[in-house]
């Protein structure tokens, strides 16, 4: 009797571990509802593409791809659902998260649990830089958003608009969560680097109402460059707000979310966001010798959802999904130590992915390829154009 | 100093912005003696609607307040009828708090399910045209709210105090059961106080929808100041609002430009502390809430 039930015990073992026409479940968590839920959801659709497009070639090691998806409305939702997903659904991988809050709570419970997390979209310093073992991040950071921005800004904007770069007053603001603080900081700590001038550094709540007080403190210090991190309502308020006091900087460069959506430009006007800077993730009009792969994702996400990309995020985190989805195909399996070793060994050069940059986990795991681009609106559309290779128009100065 | 007026005149157009948001508030807490959480989303609701309107027929924003007002009177009295009176019986009236916040939440992912998760813009038609008043500028828009703002007041007062339902509303504000002992029917002017709350979030709905791009949450960043707001002011006092928001949206903008953005919610709400620390029942909590009114 005993030996019957071991028995049936072991043989429906076998039949769940036995490999053909099974199903490999990830876990896909993003903001889908509440307050992230228009860039969490983005984000989302790039995954979803990018395992579509994994299945449609045969899956990886033979096995379909089954999503299983997971909201992180909140901080402690993230982690509720990472753990749901990992105990109950039995997960082997965690892809996510768009938010940089959700994704260093989420992580810390997959980092128990031993199962790999792949970042394809957060941003900030610390979902790297916490030494975990098992979290990777395909992205570039909020020190690749500070670095790249300062950079534009010495070495094509300032001579462009016919200035040396340490004579311009610099104004940094941004919105006070992790995200904006991080990407301020390396901003602050890149101008000084370079010898720039920054003369304001302000922070402000993401939900306000009015930034009217900070608008006339700009103009009061006579910034000529604003540089600001944010979300879209307050993207959309810090624009009309200076373009209604009458403050014209030389130059303002946005970073982030709000800055390179289309409905932030439809909300300010296109004639008042004309010549505004942008820098960020990959976005569509880029010079496709740059991003090959990028004309098939495009119609992919058409074919699927009924309408272009809404930003480039979904982009972002179709490519760090492909990457990562191709290397498991050529890995061992998808017990995490063998995930692990199959996506240390990863190395996309530069110039062959449909973002632009490549992949290759460096320090703290984190893609030291990665790399955002200098975006301007043009004639209500964003443009690349910076860095050069990758631009499809030039900058224009002086509106 | 033309600078110091400037930020003088935004920060009035900020506390007639949190005035005419309150003013409902602080009606439905006045009357039916509940928090309303839910206030938010209700400001959300009618501005998508206001949105609908603006964008599908072409009408100038401020027409639909004909449409946005009675549908938001209606929607404040069916939550009154529907959710709010058959908690009225409960042994704890924290039950109604949960009732509204659960209202809340719901409404939000309501709204992200029929309107998705993207910005919904509402045609301005001028209204954030920059008009120079002297040496400073104020948006027409805002002027409009600042002065809606004020009509509303003196318009409510007017109609609580000299209306027969005006009288019996102030009658149930004051004391519930004597009311009834008067032949009040207590039901119907709690439904009747709900919706009139709802209706004054429907009207600063019509007017902030042009100004602010509309979103599923766009009540958050409203309601927290409102409460505020709603405190300092004295509970259930509509001038108390009025003047407790003109207080925060001063002192938003002063402490913004001269100590600077990242701190001005510090001071505040530090600022809020020590008022009430002073004063418990709020700036006009004693003399002139609704309960005492005579």
């Amino acid at each position: 009797m005993k030996l019957t039930k071991f028995l049936m015990g072991a043989a429906m073992g076998l039949a769940l571990a036995s490999p053909a026409f099974a199903d490999v479940k990830f876990g896909s968590l993003y903001p889908i509802s509440g307050p992230l839920a228009l860039l969490g959801e983005e984000s989302a659709r790039g995954l979803e593409l990018a395992v579509d497009e994994v299945n449609a070639a045969g899956g990886i090691k033979g096995e379909k791809i089954v999503l299983e998806r997971g909201d992180a409305v909140d901080n402690n939702q993230a982690t509720g659902e990472a753990r749901r997903l990992i105990s109950l659904v039995g997960v082997k991988a965690i892809f996510g998260t768009y938010s940089s809050a959700r994704v260093i709570a989420a992580s810390q419970v997959s980092e128990l649990a031993g199962v790999p997390y792949f970042e394809l979209g957060a941003v900030a310093d610390e979902v790297t830089g916490r030494g975990l073992t098992y979290l990777f991040r395909t992205n570039p950071t909020a020190a690749n958003m500070g670095k790249d921005s300062i950079e534009m800004l010495a070495n094509a904007i300032a001579p462009g608009l016919g200035k040396d770069p340490k004579d311009l007053k610099i104004g940094i603001i941004y919105e006070d969560s992790s995200y904006g603080t991080s990407v301020a900081g390396h901003q602050d700590a890149n101008a000084k680097a370079n010898g720039l001038n920054v003369v304001l550094k302000s922070g402000y709540p993401a939900n306000t109402v009015d930034m009217s007080s900070l608008v006339l403190e700009l103009r009061e210090k006579g910034v000529d460059v604003v540089l600001q991190t944010s979300y879209q309502n307050d993207s959309v308020l810090f624009l009309q707000q200076s373009n209604e006091a009458g403050y014209k900087p030389l130059a303002i460069i946005g970073g982030g979310g709000g800055y390179s959506m289309q409905p932030t430009a439809d909300a300010v006007g296109h004639d008042v966001i004309e010549g505004v800077y942008d820098v960020d993730f990959t976005q569509f009009e880029v010079n496709h010798d740059a991003t090959p792969g990028l004309d098939k994702f495009v119609e992919a996400y058409k074919a699927k959802y009924g309408t272009d990309p809404r930003s480039g995020h979904s982009l972002n985190n179709y490519v760090g999904a492909k990457v990562v989805l191709e290397a498991l195909n050529a890995g061992e399996g998808f017990e995490p130590d063998q995930i692990v070793a199959a996506v240390k060994a990863i190395d996309v050069a530069d110039g062959t992915t449909a973002a632009g940059y490549g992949v290759k986990f460096g320090e703290n795991n984190q893609n030291e390829r990665a790399s955002m681009m200098g975006m301007q609106w043009q004639d209500g559309k964003l443009v690349t154009v910076y860095p050069e290779s990758a631009a499809v128009t030039d900058m224009r100065f002086g509106k | 100093m033309t600078t110091f007026l400037q930020v003088l005149l935004n920060g009035l157009m900020l506390g007639g912005l949190f005035a005419i948001v309150a003013i409902g508030l602080t009606l439905i807490f006045g009357i039916v003696k509940v928090v309303n959480f839910a206030h938010g989303e209700f400001l959300m609701a009618g501005m998508f609607v206001t949105w609908l309107i603006t964008t599908r027929l072409g009408l100038h924003p401020y027409a639909s307040v004909i449409i946005v007002v009675p549908m938001m009177f209606l929607l404040g009295a069916l939550t009154q009828r529907l959710l709010i009176q058959p908690l009225m019986s409960a042994e704890d009236d924290h039950v109604q708090i949960f009732a509204t916040v659960g209202l809340s939440t719901a409404m939000i992912n309501l709204a992200l399910l029929i309107f998705g998760a993207d910005i919904a813009n509402t045609p301005n038609f001028g209204l954030r045209t920059p008009i120079e008043i002297g040496p400073v500028r104020v948006l027409t828009g805002q002027l409009y709210i600042f002065i809606a703002a004020i009509i509303l007041v003196i318009a409510l007062q007017l109609f609580l105090k000299n209306s027969q339902t005006g009288r019996a509303i102030r009658a149930v504000a004051q004391h519930r059961v004597a009311a009834e002992l008067m032949g009040v029917n207590v039901p119907r002017i709690y439904i009747l106080s709900f919706g009139l709350g709802a209706a004054c979030v429907g009207l600063a709905a019509v007017l902030i929808a042009p100004l602010y791009p509309t979103s599923s949450n766009i009540g958050t960043y409203f309601v927290l100041t409102a409460f505020v707001v709603v405190v300092l002011g004295g509970l259930g006092s509509i001038p108390g609002a009025f003047f407790g928001a003109l207080v925060i949206g001063l002192v938003d903008s002063l402490s913004g430009f001269y100590i600077g953005s990242d701190l001005r919610e510090a001071v505040v709400f530090g600022i809020f502390l020590l008022i009430l620390i002073l004063k418990p029942s709020g700036l006009f909590g004693k003399r002139m809430t609704l309960s005492h009114l005579s």
